[in-house]
C-alpha cells in the first residue's frame, strides 16, 4: 500500500489516474479475451473455413469467402429472413422507446393502485427473455407442437374480434378490422418489449430533483412545457441505453428468424455458414448501432462533461 | 407560500385541504377574487386537465394492463383444471373440473424442488458477482482516461451486440479445454462455466450491465469524487465509500435484471450444463420429462391440445418463485430509487 504511494507520487496525476483505469477494468480485461475475443475470433475464423468434426477436435479447411458467397446468393431463406428483420426493427424501436417513455411518465405520477400498476407493467422483464414468453408467444415449434401454436394464436385474434363486435363496427369493413388487429397484435409485441425500457425511464424519472418540479410549478408551466423542459433533458442520457436496448433485443429475441435460420444451419452441423450469417448479420447491427449512437451523443444532455 | 401550494399543486392535496372544513374554503374564494383573468384561466385549465387525466390514465393502464396479464391469467385458468377441459369448447377461463393433478403432476415431472433450489443458488451467486463486476468495470469507464479507451468500451458495446449464439461453439471448447497449453480441465457441466464469466464482468447481458453503470456514474456530480480526493481517499476507497451509497438503487435494479436474466436463460446452460438442472432448462425438456415420468414411456402420444394443461402449469410454476422474489425485491426498489432521488 504504502509501496504504492509511494511510486504513484512520482508519477505525473494523469498518468496515475491512468493506471487506476486500467485497474479499475482489469478484471473484466481478463474475461474479455477469454470468454469473448478469444471465441469472437475462433468464429470469424470458421466463417472463411470448411468446417468439420474430427476426432476430438475441429477440422478446418480454408475456402476463403465462399461461405459468404454462398450464403448471400445460394440460401433461399437468408436474405429475405434478413430484410425482413431489419424492416421490423426500424418501425418498431422508436415505438417502443416512445411507449415506453410514455408509460414510464405516466407510472411515475402519484395515484391510488400505483404500486400495482407498475408491477404489472415491469412483469414482462421477467417473463419476456425466457422460454416461459417462448411458450405464451405461441412459439412451440422448439417442441414440435405446432396444434399448439395454432390454439394459442387462435386464442389471441378471437378476443379481439370479440371486442370489435361488442363495439358494433365489426361489419363495417375488413380492412378497418384487419388494421385494427394488426395494431392489436402489434401492441402485444411492444407492450411486452418495454418492459425494462419503462423501468430503466422511471428510473431516470425519480432521479429528477424535486427542487426543479417545484420551480417549474411556480413558474406555472404546463405539462406539456414541464415534459419537454425539464423530464426530457433529465431522462435523455438514458435514451441512448434504452435504444441500444431495444434494438438487441430485437435482434437477439427467440422469435427472431434470422437467428432462427443461423441456428437451424447450426444443427445441420454447417459451422462455416452458419459463422458467416452469424457475421453478416452482426456487422449490419454494428454500423446500425454507430449510426445511432452518432446521432444520439449528439442530442443528449449530461450533468458532467 | 401556502397560497402557492393550496392552488398550484397536485390533486391530492386540494382534496385533502377540502377535506379540512370550510375556513379554507372561505380562503380560496377570497384568493380567487383577488386574481387577475389570465390566473383564473390557468386554474380553470389546470382543473380541468386535473378531472379528465385520471380517467384517461385509467383506460390506459387497464387496456395496456390486461394485454399483459392475460397470458398469466390464462396460465392459472389452465393450471387447475382437467385435461379433457380443453376438448370442451365452453371452457375458456373458467374450468369445468378443478383438480391439484396436473400441477402435482407438473412439479415431479420438473424434480421442481431440488430443481429450484440449484437454480437459486447459482442465480443468485452469480448475479452478486456480476454486478459487483460490472459496477467496477463500469466506474472505470465513466471516470478515468486511458489509452484505448475508445477501442476498450467498442469491445464491450461488442459484447452486448453479439448474441451468445455466435459465440456459444468456441466457447464450449474454450471450457472444454480450459487452461494454458497442456496444462488443461474439463470445465463442462460445472458451475464454473457460469461463475467465471460472472466474476470477470463477462456474463449473461454483463455488456448491457457495465454500459448501464457507466452511464449511472457519468451522470454523477464529479465534485463527489474530487471531494473524497481532496481528503486524500483513493480512488478505489472513493469508490467504496462515495460511489457505491450513491448508486444504491441502480445495483438493485442491475441485481434486479441479472437474477432474472440469468433466471430465464436457457441457451447457455443448454449448451453448458449436461446434468445440472436449473428450471429453463427442465421447462424447455417439459414434454420428454413428461413423457418418461409420468406415463414411463418415450412413444405415448397425448393431443397437442391436452398437453397445453401441463406446459402452462410448468410456466406457472417457474416464473411463480421469480415472481415472488421480483415481489419483494420491488419494495426495495422503488425505495431505493426514491431515496436517492432525495439524496441528488
Amino acid at each position: 500500500m504504502t509501496d504504492n504511494k509511494k511510486t504513484g507520487r512520482k508519477m505525473p496525476y494523469e498518468k496515475r489516474k491512468a493506471m487506476y483505469g486500467y485497474g479499475f477494468i482489469s478484471l473484466w480485461m481478463i474475461g474479455t479475451l477469454f470468454f469473448f475475443l478469444i471465441p469472437m475470433i475462433k468464429s470469424l475464423w470458421y466463417s472463411f473455413n470448411e468446417v468439420s468434426i474430427g476426432t476430438g477436435k475441429m477440422v478446418t479447411e480454408w475456402v476463403g469467402l465462399a461461405k459468404y458467397k454462398y450464403v448471400l446468393n445460394v440460401d433461399e431463406h437468408y436474405t429475405e429472413y434478413l430484410k425482413d428483420m431489419l424492416l421490423e426493427t426500424l418501425w418498431k424501436t422508436p415505438l417502443v422507446i416512445i411507449f415506453s417513455l410514455f408509460i414510464a411518465v405516466i407510472l411515475n405520477q402519484k395515484f391510488k393502485g400505483r404500486t400495482l400498476a407498475r408491477a404489472i407493467f415491469f412483469l414482462p422483464v421477467i417473463i419476456a427473455t425466457g422460454p416461459v414468453y417462448k411458450i405464451i408467444n405461441g412459439d412451440m415449434s422448439s417442441t414440435g407442437n405446432t396444434g399448439a401454436a395454432q390454439f394459442s394464436t387462435m386464442f389471441s385474434t378471437d378476443l379481439v374480434g370479440e371486442l370489435l363486435q361488442f363495439l358494433g363496427i365489426y361489419g363495417l369493413s375488413d380492412n378497418m378490422s384487419t388494421m385494427i388487429s394488426t395494431i392489436a397484435d402489434n401492441i402485444f409485441g411492444i407492450v411486452w418489449a418495454s418492459g425494462i425500457q419503462i423501468l430503466i425511464f422511471l428510473a431516470a424519472l425519480q432521479n429528477i430533483p424535486p427542487s426543479a418540479k417545484e420551480a417549474a410549478q411556480v413558474e406555472g408551466a404546463t405539462a406539456w412545457e414541464y415534459f419537454w423542459k425539464i423530464t426530457f433533458p433529465y431522462v435523455s442520457p438514458f435514451i441512448l441505453a434504452n435504444l441500444i436496448f431495444t434494438v438487441i433485443d430485437s435482434f437477439t429475441s427467440p422469435t427472431n428468424t434470422v437467428m432462427g435460420r443461423i441456428l437451424a444451419m447450426k444443427e445441420d452441423w454447417k459451422f462455416g455458414e452458419a459463422s458467416a450469417m452469424a457475421w453478416i448479420y452482426f456487422l449490419i447491427v454494428l454500423a446500425a448501432i454507430g449510426l445511432i449512437t452518432l446521432i444520439v451523443n449528439k442530442l443528449i444532455y449530461y450533468e458532467v462533461d | 407560500m401556502a397560497e402557492i401550494s393550496s392552488d398550484g399543486t397536485a390533486v391530492i392535496k386540494t382534496e385533502k385541504e377540502i377535506g379540512n372544513g370550510m375556513s379554507k374554503k372561505e380562503a380560496k374564494k377570497i384568493r380567487m377574487q383577488n386574481m387577475t383573468a389570465s390566473e383564473k384561466a390557468y386554474l380553470r385549465r389546470r382543473s380541468m386537465a386535473e378531472k379528465v387525466w385520471p380517467f384517461f390514465r385509467f383506460v390506459i393502464l387497464f387496456g395496456l394492463g390486461f394485454v399483459i396479464l392475460y397470458p398469466l391469467i390464462y396460465m392459472v385458468s389452465c393450471t387447475f383444471r382437467e385435461r379433457t377441459d380443453m376438448n370442451d369448447p365452453t371452457v375458456m377461463w373458467i374450468p369445468r373440473n378443478y383438480t391439484l393433478k396436473i400441477l402435482k403432476e407438473t412439479i415431479v415431472a420438473m424434480d421442481f424442488w431440488n430443481t429450484l433450489k440449484t437454480t437459486l443458488v447459482l442465480n443468485i451467486g452469480c448475479s452478486l458477482v456480476q454486478v459487483v463486476s460490472c459496477a467496477i468495470t463500469g466506474y472505470g469507464f465513466a471516470r478515468f482516461k486511458f489509452k484505448g479507451k475508445g477501442l476498450l468500451f467498442g469491445i464491450v458495446i461488442m459484447m452486448i451486440l453479439v448474441p451468445t449464439q455466435v459465440i456459444s461453439l468456441p466457447l464450449y471448447t474454450q471450457f472444454r479445454f480450459f487452461g494454458i497449453g497442456n496444462l488443461t480441465m474439463n470445465l463442462i457441466d460445472t458451475k464454473a462455466t457460469m461463475y467465471l464469466p460472472a466474476l470477470t464482468a463477462n456474463g449473461i447481458r454483463s455488456g448491457l450491465m457495465i454500459l448501464i453503470f457507466r452511464q449511472f456514474f457519468k451522470g454523477l456530480p464529479k465534485e463527489l469524487e474530487d471531494a473524497a480526493y481532496i481528503d486524500g481517499c483513493g480512488p478505489f476507497m472513493t469508490f467504496v465509500r462515495v460511489m457505491v451509497p450513491n448508486a444504491a438503487s441502480s445495483f438493485l435494479t442491475v441485481f434486479l435484471f441479472s437474477v432474472v436474466w440469468y433466471w430465464n436463460d436457457y441457451y447457455v446452460s443448454a449448451t453448458f450444463f449436461t446434468n445440472t438442472k436449473t428450471i429453463a432448462l427442465m421447462l424447455q425438456n417439459l414434454d420428454t420429462e413428461l413423457k418418461l415420468r409420468l406415463f414411463n414411456s418415450a412413444t405415448v402420444e397425448i393431443s397437442p391440445r391436452e398437453q397445453i394443461v401441463w406446459k402452462e402449469a410448468g410456466c406457472l410454476i417457474s416464473i411463480a418463485p421469480i415472481l415472488v422474489l421480483y415481489t419483494c425485491l420491488q419494495k426495495y426498489f422503488t425505495e431505493g430509487i426514491e431515496r436517492s432521488g432525495l439524496v441528488a
